[in-house]
């Protein structure tokens, strides 16, 4: 009996070893098993990079490779595909496992939440001391997402200066040109909003319900922020942010700005010509782009200014993103490439505007002749060359670690306002829910 | 027996002259399955629909078949190694499919036919094991595959699946109504436990394990997250995670995310329409 009891155990222990055994044999077929690392820091003359967009800043990253090789032959460069939230998912995973190592040479990361993923995880980052990148090329405000404690963790890339987009063929119906939509204050917007309303049937702007991308848009335009100089948050007694609110309950109250459910929505309002413009980092000209039928029929121009607050501008920006170099990288070899290319190279940024639009946020290059031709799909105008102007007027703002719970403390008060909650309540919340969090 | 012929002929006797109206009775029910069936299936229309149209006809909410489709696969083929992807997602699912239902049909087995004095307390921590979510065990998991060197391997994409308390216990459920008397006949036969198991329960069983098929492979097909973390390299990756590509950039092309959404659904939907009767009797525990 006993024999026939260890009989069976062995035939079990087999049948659950054996489809094992046979899946371990058919990942080595495939040629997958413990392949190991990423392959950060991996050859002297390769460096490996993470980024997400492959017309964009990815197809960015190969020219700037090819550039690189002429002079670097054995240079090599290999891009994973890595959407930002998987990105942002990765860090997180490799710094509370302590598996730096596994981390890529260079990757890219969104300005907002650059000072955050430094200030929580500074294993993960090397700093460009002593490097003889030229950051003084680069808008402050852009170089200063990436700064944390005065040192430099970031190499600015793609530029998400704030722009107005108008359909002109509908602003014209009712009267108006682009010109009548520059250099103008909030309340003017509103005014001419309505107007434009009443006439046409079309609102100027959407945006997300519950988003507070605008409203923060304001905000940096008046070189205020959610948080102070200490981290401390500011969303309480903050003037520029009331000021904000107020005037986003304003547009929304008038029709002026109609609120949808979703991104796609968004997408979908000036695509399918809903709406008669759009305010937005200058990244959504390729979303606006993609109506083919509407082109010649837009034009851009700067941002509106808050009414009454000091500081106000009319420049700001939203999103963007820098190069990081990881703490596993061939630093020597990554500050190289990048400061030969992202922050040198004329030629580079040529290369890459016209098939990907990716805008330049060193500000030599806005004085090349690719920058300054006329874009058909805009009426004509050096729109490339216009918004690298914009940039560099853009009043920086403090972003911190905790800026993200900020955005999203601040998204859930509008929402509350918009449904008749007190601002000064809604916010005061807001400020409790980013402290709580803080602790 | 005559209690069974009585309830049949009453069943006979009152349902003969209920056929006259029954139209009307049940219409307000037709209706309601008719609106649920259409709110169920729009998605999958419009999902349909959507591969062969353009992003700005897709943002549009068109809800006719359009031209595009070979100008969104031409684009994706481009953009995407796609059959490397569909390969990658197949050889995880299958393998994962194949090894959990070989460990945990025999766990369940086990469980329920063979007696131990700590059985009931092990299926209790296997239970609560449940409860805990992935998030909370990702760090340490993928800390033991860093260690073993196992980053970017599809051994450490399938091995946190072989075994799951749910597939456990749904075996272990499904063994209940498994007559004993028969394992009792063929061990008095001279018949291994083994070959009862293979030659006996496991035919018998077949809904159920149809039905466990079905959901670890959808399981493993659709998962996204972990192979997110431990495949570093995209030379590895699944269909889910080329989708999530697809979205990640500034300009999204909706007419291709929506092929590569149908392409991604197409094995699921063919190995459920497959094992579809097999799979209802496995999950409603019935045994023939």
């Amino acid at each position: 009996m006993s024999a026939t009891k260890r009989t069976i155990r062995a035939w079990l222990a087999a049948a659950a070893v054996v489809p094992l055994v046979a899946s371990l044999a058919a990942c080595s077929g495939s040629g997958h098993a413990g392949t190991g690392a990423s392959g950060g820091g991996s050859g002297s003359n390769t460096l490996t990079v993470w980024a997400w967009d492959p017309n964009f800043n990815i197809y960015a990253m190969n020219e700037a490779a090819k550039i690189y090789q002429k002079d670097h032959p054995d240079f090599q460069l290999k891009v994973v595909e890595t959407p930002w939230d998987d990105l942002q998912t990765k860090l997180t995973t490799l710094a509370q496992s302590q598996q730096a190592d596994k981390l890529p040479d260079i990757f890219l990361v969104q300005n907002n939440a650059f000072q955050k993923n430094v200030i929580n995880y500074p294993d993960l980052f090397s700093d460009f001391k002593g490097s003889q990148v030229d950051f003084s090329k680069f808008p402050q405000s852009v170089v200063d997402y990436s700064k944390v404690d005065g040192v430099n963790y970031g190499m600015p890339f793609d530029n998400g200066t704030a722009i107005t987009a108008l359909r002109t063929d509908v602003l014209q119906q009712a009267g108006y040109t682009v010109k009548d939509f520059t250099d103008i204050s909030w309340s003017r917007f509103l005014e001419l909003g309505k107007d434009v309303l009443a006439k046409t049937g079309k609102p100027l702007l959407s945006g997300q319900a519950g988003s507070s991308d605008l409203i923060t848009m304001m905000l940096q335009s008046a070189g205020a922020s959610l948080f102070d100089k200490d981290g401390k948050p500011t969303i309480t007694d903050n003037a520029a942010l009331l000021a904000a609110i107020d005037m986003y309950q304003k547009l929304v109250k008038a029709g002026v700005l109609v609120e949808v459910n979703s991104w796609d929505e968004y997408i979908g309002s000036f695509v399918n010509q809903n709406v008669a413009g759009t305010i937005n980092g200058v990244w959504i000209v390729g979303s606006i782009q993609s109506a083919a039928d509407q082109s010649g029929k837009w034009a851009i121009t700067n941002l509106p200014k808050l009414d009454g607050v000091p500081g106000a501008t009319n420049y700001s920006a939203n999103g963007g993103s820098s190069w990081a170099i990881s703490a596993h990288a061939n630093r020597d070899l990554a500050i190289d490439f990048l400061n030969s290319t992202f922050a040198g190279s004329t030629q580079f940024y040529d290369t890459i505007l016209p098939k990907s639009g990716a805008l330049a946020n060193w500000t030599p290059a806005g004085d090349s002749k690719v920058y300054a031709e006329p874009q058909p799909f805009f009426g004509g105008d050096a729109i490339f060359q216009k918004v690298v102007g914009y940039s560099t007027k853009v009043p920086s703002n403090n972003t911190g670690a905790y800026y993200y719970e900020g955005r999203d403390a601040v998204s859930a008060a509008i929402t509350k306002i918009m449904s008749g909650t007190d601002p000064a309540t809604a916010l005061k919340e807001a400020q409790q829910t980013v402290e709580f969090a803080m602790k | 027996m005559t209690e069974l012929a009585t309830r049949v002929d009453t069943v006979v006797a009152t349902a003969a002259p209920r056929t006259r109206r029954p139209s009307l009775r049940r219409l307000p029910g037709y209706a309601f399955l008719t609106v649920a069936a259409v709110v169920s299936l729009f998605p999958l229309y419009f999902m349909l629909v959507s591969a062969t149209n353009t992003s700005k006809d897709v943002l549009g909410s068109r809800l006719l078949p359009g031209g595009a489709l070979f100008d969104n696969l031409g684009k994706l083929l481009d953009q995407q190694d796609v059959g490397g992807a569909l390969w990658h997602s197949f050889l995880n699912a299958t393998l994962t499919t194949v090894g959990a239902l070989a460990i945990c049909s025999i766990a369940g087995y086990g469980f329920e036919v063979f007696h131990s004095r700590g059985k009931d307390r092990v299926m209790r921590v296997l239970l609560l094991a449940m409860m805990i979510p992935f998030a909370a065990t990702m760090i340490p998991l993928f800390q033991m595959f860093a260690r073993a060197n196992l980053v970017n391997s599809t051994f450490a994409v399938i091995l946190p699946a072989l075994s799951t308390p749910f597939l456990i216990l749904l075996f272990r459920q499904a063994s209940r109504g498994f007559p004993h008397e028969i394992l009792e006949a063929a061990r008095l036969d001279g018949l291994g436990e083994l070959r009862i198991f293979a030659r006996i329960y496991l035919p018998t069983m077949r809904s159920t394990f149809a039905a466990a098929a079905v959901i670890t492979f959808m399981a493993a097909w659709n998962n996204f997250l972990w192979p997110k973390v431990i495949l570093v390299d995209n030379a590895y990756q699944t269909m889910p995670m080329l989708i999530s590509n697809l979205t990640a950039g500034y300009v999204t092309d909706y007419g291709v995310l929506m092929l590569a959404v149908l392409l991604a659904s197409l094995p699921t939907v063919v190995i459920f329409l497959v094992l579809q009767r097999a799979f209802a009797e496995g999950i409603t525990g019935a045994v023939k």
